[in-house]
């Protein structure tokens, strides 16, 4: 780490010690609900100063950037170098679901200035009005961005948002202690997984992993398509060992052999650790795009479209990827992409696969089905 | 100011805690429990459509056995917590001499490090391959344990996490007891097993007392230690309140559920209290 004292605290915490991740983090700030309670002063008192003090809507912000982003999911030096450059202080915070993700933005300001949310949860905050449009004159780089992305159903014209990187869910495993084909998602009845094996604490990903493996719609509102799905899920508890989206480390040391997965997630352990392997499933997944945005009321907005600005230099978002091992929105920093991230089928899927491979469709109010489905699974 | 002015003067600073850190976000889980939901908004409340259907779908039938669970696994920290904390207890005020505080202390310093990295350490001893599991396999009992994600687990580590709260205030009591009682029921022809259990524990049961409770209570509340150390079957029902409000957005449902596990609790309390009747305290 090259500045480390101007690095906020919890992201010293998130790199040096993978363990205490995205979950658990979260955890710890619901026990330290008094900081949360300082910062939400801290938040409001600024905003309340600006107003008064602030004349016109140029009015300088302070060089601070409070960024909410999902656990390992940056390059290490993409803030130290924000920093320097720019001067502005990131605190870096992480969650480890879209549904954290938005339960944390619907109750309130929560003081951050920066979300990556996945493009169905993005549609959802939209609904909601949580988000504010950008500035793109404040983002000259945004010419950079890929054509796929620029003009995107879930936002079209980037009103709110700007990719941050792109992937599919599929499944992880270890191809050493995993014995029989992982072609799909009945790869976790295998008896060699048994009590071994983990699916995602988000109820769309679930659920969207019985709904392809029953090949039903993986965005279906049909109540009795979704006790299906929940039966089969519910089943399926009786041989896995946890729901969680913390599977990295557990995939990582053997303690789960195969887990429902973010592709990126899996070629990053595949650095550590060459035995696991990544699958698209044969019956379909979800593929998805984590996108930038801004929230309401975000204490220092303008910093946060520099820092999308910062994102879509060509070395910048090269580095992220190289990093993270998902596919990239920018075209420019393709060249400086790793060939072997760029060539593999699995980051960067032929055509052919990618039909398969739908987008998370915001449903609307029909959502509450599944959590109130996800909440009985949970439970059984 | 007269006397009795300035007296209950002191019980003002407390007062003003209770009212705004307990009372006061207690009301507003009990509105929160009869509020409607909404897909962007968690709560929706309005005094005309009071949203009396949170509480019967929070006594589903469904959540029975993971209610059950937690109680079990509270119940059975909290007499583990008595087992391991008695004799503890007893034998540094009794036989702990001028080293007395020091042990105290020793007791008391799990504390400095957060519960979370400690269960994280806890999670490293259990799992496949952890601190456990080489052991065994050194001294010839197989690799490869795994005992994350089992009942052992999970109590064991409510046991760890709680047992302090028994240790101190069974301490306490133990340490104001008046010795010369054990004294005199051996004089009067007792044995040990029988002055301990008709002289020493009734002598200490208020410190049991609040042990019980200082330990039951938040173990069955409890969601971060089943969440680390558990897994699919062991799921607490501290875990499906905790749910509602980070997952699946159903605050109204997770107030409705808090309610009905604090009355519970209350009712439980007061029963027990009830039972070992008040001259305990």
């Amino acid at each position: 780490m090259s500045d480390p004292d101007r690095v906020s605290l919890a992201f010293i915490w998130d790199t040096a010690s993978p363990r205490f991740n995205r979950r658990s983090f979260v955890k710890t700030m619901a026990f330290a609900s008094a900081a949360g309670f300082v910062a939400a002063c801290g938040g409001s008192s600024n905003k309340s100063s600006g107003s008064s003090s602030g004349t016109t809507s140029t009015a300088t912000e302070a060089k601070v950037l409070n960024f909410y982003n999902w656990t390992d999911y940056i390059a290490p030096d993409t803030i130290p170098n924000f920093q320097k450059e720019t001067g502005i202080k990131v605190t870096y915070d992480n969650y480890s679901s879209n549904d954290e993700l938005f339960a944390k933005l619907t109750a309130g300001a929560t003081g951050y200035d920066l979300i990556v949310p996945t493009d169905a949860t993005l549609v959802k905050m939209k609904h909601g009005n949580l988000l504010q449009t950008i500035d793109h004159s404040l983002i000259p780089n945004i010419t950079n961005l890929d054509d796929r992305f620029r003009n995107t159903a879930f936002d079209p014209g980037n009103q709110y948002s700007i990719p941050w990187q792109w992937g599919t869910t599929g499944i992880g495993y270890d191809k050493t202690k995993v014995q029989g084909t992982v072609d799909d998602w009945n790869a976790f009845k295998l008896p060699s997984v048994n009590q071994k094996s983990s699916y995602l604490d988000e109820a769309r990903d679930a659920f969207a992993m019985a709904l392809f493996a029953l090949h039903l719609d993986p965005n279906t509102t049909n109540d009795s398509d979704l006790d299906q799905a929940k039966s089969y899920l519910i089943d399926l508890k009786k041989t896995i060992k946890k729901i969680t989206s913390d599977y990295q480390d557990p995939l990582k040391s053997g303690a789960l052999i195969l887990c429902q997965a973010y592709s990126g997630d899996v070629f990053t352990i595949q650095t550590d650790n060459k035995n696991i392997e990544y699958v698209i499933p044969k019956s379909g997944a979800f593929s998805w795009v984590d996108n930038m945005a801004i929230p309401k009321g975000a204490p220092h907005p303008k910093n946060a479209m520099m820092f999308m600005n910062y994102m879509l230099e060509p070395k910048v978002g090269a580095a992220l990827t190289n990093s993270v091992n998902y596919g990239s929105p920018n075209k420019a920093a393709f060249p400086y992409i790793d060939k072997s991230i760029t060539s593999n089928p699995l980051i960067y899927p032929p055509a052919a696969v990618l039909a398969k491979l739908p987008f998370q469709k915001d449903i609307g109010e029909a959502e509450q089905k599944y959590d109130d489905r996800w909440t009985d699974v949970k439970a059984a | 100011m007269p006397d009795w002015v300035s007296g209950h003067a002191l019980l003002l600073p407390t007062t003003i805690v209770f009212l705004f850190l307990l009372i006061i976000p207690l009301l507003v889980v009990l509105q929160y429990s009869v509020a409607h939901r909404s897909i962007y908004k968690p709560i929706v409340f309005s005094w005309s459509h009071l949203h009396l259907a949170n509480y019967t779908q929070a006594l589903n039938a469904e959540f029975l056995p993971t209610f059950i669970r937690s109680i079990a696994y509270a119940l059975t920290a909290t007499f583990l917590c008595v087992l391991l904390g008695f004799p503890l207890a007893y034998w540094i005020a009794r036989f702990g001499g001028r080293l007395r505080l020091f042990y105290i202390v020793l007791v008391i310093i799990p504390f400095l490090t957060s519960y979370l990295i400690r269960i994280y350490a806890w999670q490293f001893i259990l799992q496949n391959n952890g601190l456990l599991s080489n052991l065994m396999d050194h001294v010839g009992l197989g690799a490869n344990h795994d005992f994350t994600n089992t009942h052992f687990a999970v109590i064991l580590g409510l046991t760890y996490g709680f047992l302090p709260f028994m240790i101190l205030p069974l301490y306490a009591s133990i340490d104001r007891m008046d010795k010369s009682l054990v004294e005199a029921s051996y004089d009067l022809g007792h044995g040990k097993a029988s002055t301990l259990f008709r002289v020493t524990i009734p002598a200490v049961s208020p410190g049991l007392v609040a042990g019980i409770l200082l330990v039951f209570i938040p173990a069955v509340g409890d969601f971060v230690t089943a969440d680390l150390l558990g897994g699919v079957r062991t799921q607490m029902f501290g875990q499906i309140v905790d749910g509602q409000f980070l997952e699946s957005n159903n605050w109204p449902l997770g107030s409705a559920m808090s309610i009905l596990l604090t009355l519970f609790i209350l009712i439980g309390v007061f029963f027990y209290l009830w039972r070992v009747g008040d001259e305990a305290l």
